[in-house]
């Protein structure tokens, strides 16, 4: 049995399927197991571009409200185009 | 044994006791006659009752009344059963063993040689008229809560030492009641509405500084003489009091009657470091209930409400399977009781009505503070297979008799030094890790291999990117 101390990253992103509209907000929402949702409102959006010094993150933020009263943060990885659901 | 009775005050007493049951014995001698069932040095309660005072945190009650009604429980059953009170009577012990004792005699069976602790066949050798009783705990216990109910209408500081015997607190009394005979008088009269007469007649009554006091007061007597021991002549009444009457280990006793040292008078005569020297703490402690330095306060008993739930079965049930399911609905209602919740549980009882009348009980303090079915059924069917009920069973009992803080998992992460907030980001040393969080690791390693648990680490708390803020590490301090 290993004795070093094992690290367990929080809030790594899980990838949901997303339909966009015509400006790219994101109208329905699919977690992985669960039923999708309708998007009610955007509330936020930011974007996150960092560590272009080795492997370069560009990333699209919105935290989301879905029709059930859930809120959602949501970004979309501009590198790979897919989107990820991720904790606050 | 000469009686302190130039000492004390004595009280008339409402009526005249009669002579049955082991009375007559212990008013032959009222030490040996303590010995079997009063719980002063080795009966029930004897321990819990008895602490010195240093061992205490408030102040209590130092006027004591003691109250004791000897062979309580025989007396409960000839009480219960008129027909045997002029026939020999023995009261079984309880619990289920192969060997079965004798636990309290009747008169009549006294004078036909019957004692205490005898097997059964040798009683039943000495005494052929003998009639055996099994005992009826449940019974027992809803006398004695009645009348502690009942003379909790007189004080409030009431502290009860094992079944028939109590303290009452007196202090403060004699403005609501009177002086100290009419508070005696008073405490035998209330028990007049719970016991029939000739039980509150065999009680007897002893008003003294301390408990000790009070004891040794109630106990030198005989029943229906109450006497009242002031505090200036509690140590002129201890010199004549033989050393058996001393809260201490039997031991010390013994070896104290074999050097000589007969009376508590006789003890004074040594110097303390004699004493010490000789029996060690239990030499200090004798020295100072002897000179009456020691006064144990009465201190009010507190005890929980007990959460009850019972189950009757339309037809009595011998089968231990058919029992161990009842026993898990039972644990099941017990705990979803509202007055259960935010309590785990420390402590349990169970208890059976059994065909043809009588009861059985078990009793169990739990390992560790529980809100889990389990847990509380477990140690319950262990002590029903060592002692089971043994008759038939027509209703069955649980009791959850003593209670914890609301879980356990909530303190394990509680730390010695500092709020949880306040060493927020802060890496746990090993002093501030907790016994019972390693105890909790140390079993779920055993049981998984490695250590399932962790803890959160900052990475780089201020990063943009969430999944670089924090990260769980194995905790296995």
């Amino acid at each position: 049995m290993s004795q070093h101390p094992r690290l367990k990253a929080l809030r790594q992103p899980k990838l949901v399927v997303v339909r966009t509209d015509e400006q790219g907000d994101p109208v329905h929402v699919r977690i992985p197991g669960k039923t999708a949702r309708r998007v009610a409102v955007i509330r936020e959006r930011w974007q996150i571009d960092d560590e272009w010094w080795r492997q370069a993150i560009s990333r699209e933020y919105r935290t989301i409200v879905l029709d059930d009263g859930r809120v959602l943060t949501l970004y979309h990885d501009l590198i790979d185009g897919l989107w990820y659901v991720q904790k606050g | 044994m000469s009686r302190p009775q130039s000492i004390v005050q004595r009280v008339p007493t409402p009526q005249s006791g009669r002579g049955w049951a082991l009375d007559s014995a212990a008013s032959q001698d009222w030490l040996t006659a303590s010995a079997p069932d009063s719980g002063w040095t080795n009966g029930p309660g004897a321990g819990s009752a008895l602490l010195p005072a240093s061992q205490r945190t408030s102040a209590g009650s130092r006027q004591a009344l003691c109250l004791w009604l000897p062979t309580f429980e025989l007396r409960l059953e000839l009480v219960r059963t008129p027909e045997l009170d002029s026939a020999s009577v023995a009261l079984l012990s309880p619990g289920e063993s192969t060997r079965r004792t004798v636990w309290q005699v009747s008169e009549r069976a006294y004078e036909a040689g019957v004692r205490p602790g005898q097997l059964v066949s040798q009683a039943v050798s000495l005494c052929t008229a003998l009639t055996l009783l099994e005992p009826d705990p449940a019974h027992y216990d809803a006398a004695v809560e009645t009348m502690l109910e009942v003379l909790t209408e007189i004080t409030p500081v009431i502290e009860p030492a094992g079944r028939g015997r109590v303290f009452l607190g007196m202090d403060g009394l004699e403005r609501l009641f009177g002086s100290p005979p009419r508070l005696i008088d008073r405490a035998l009269r209330s028990l007049f509405r719970v016991f029939p007469s000739p039980l509150v007649a065999a009680t007897r009554a002893g008003m003294a500084p301390g408990k000790f006091g009070a004891w040794v007061a109630a106990a030198s007597v005989r029943s229906g003489q109450p006497v009242i021991v002031p505090e200036e002549r509690l140590s002129v009444f201890f010199a004549q009091c033989p050393v058996g009457t001393l809260p201490v280990d039997p031991l010390v006793v013994h070896r104290l009657e074999r050097l000589g040292i007969a009376t508590l008078g006789d003890l004074r005569r040594f110097p303390e470091p004699s004493l010490v020297s000789q029996f060690g703490e239990d030499g200090k402690n004798a020295l100072a209930w002897a000179t009456a330095s020691r006064i144990d306060s009465v201190r009010p008993w507190h005890r929980p409400r007990p959460v009850r739930v019972s189950l009757e079965f339309p037809n009595p049930v011998g089968m231990t399977e058919t029992l161990h399911v009842a026993l898990d609905r039972l644990a099941e209602r017990a705990l979803a009781r509202p007055t259960r919740r935010g309590r785990s549980v420390t402590g349990v009882r169970m208890g059976a009505r059994l065909e043809g009348g009588g009861s059985w009980f078990v009793e169990t303090v739990l390992r560790e503070a529980t809100s889990n079915r389990e847990r509380i059924a477990a140690p319950l069917r262990a002590k029903m297979a060592i002692s089971p009920p043994p008759r038939a069973v027509e209703a069955l009992l649980l009791e959850l008799t003593s209670f914890g803080v609301a879980s356990t998992q909530t303190s394990l992460f509680d730390r010695k030094v500092g709020s949880s907030r306040s060493n927020e980001g802060n890496d746990f040393s090993k002093d501030e890790v907790t016994v019972k969080l390693k105890d909790a690791i140390k079993e779920l390693k055993l049981r998984l291999g490695h250590s399932p648990l962790y803890r959160v680490v900052e990475i780089d708390p201020w990063s943009r990117i969430p999944e670089r803020r924090h990260a769980l590490m194995s905790f296995d301090p």
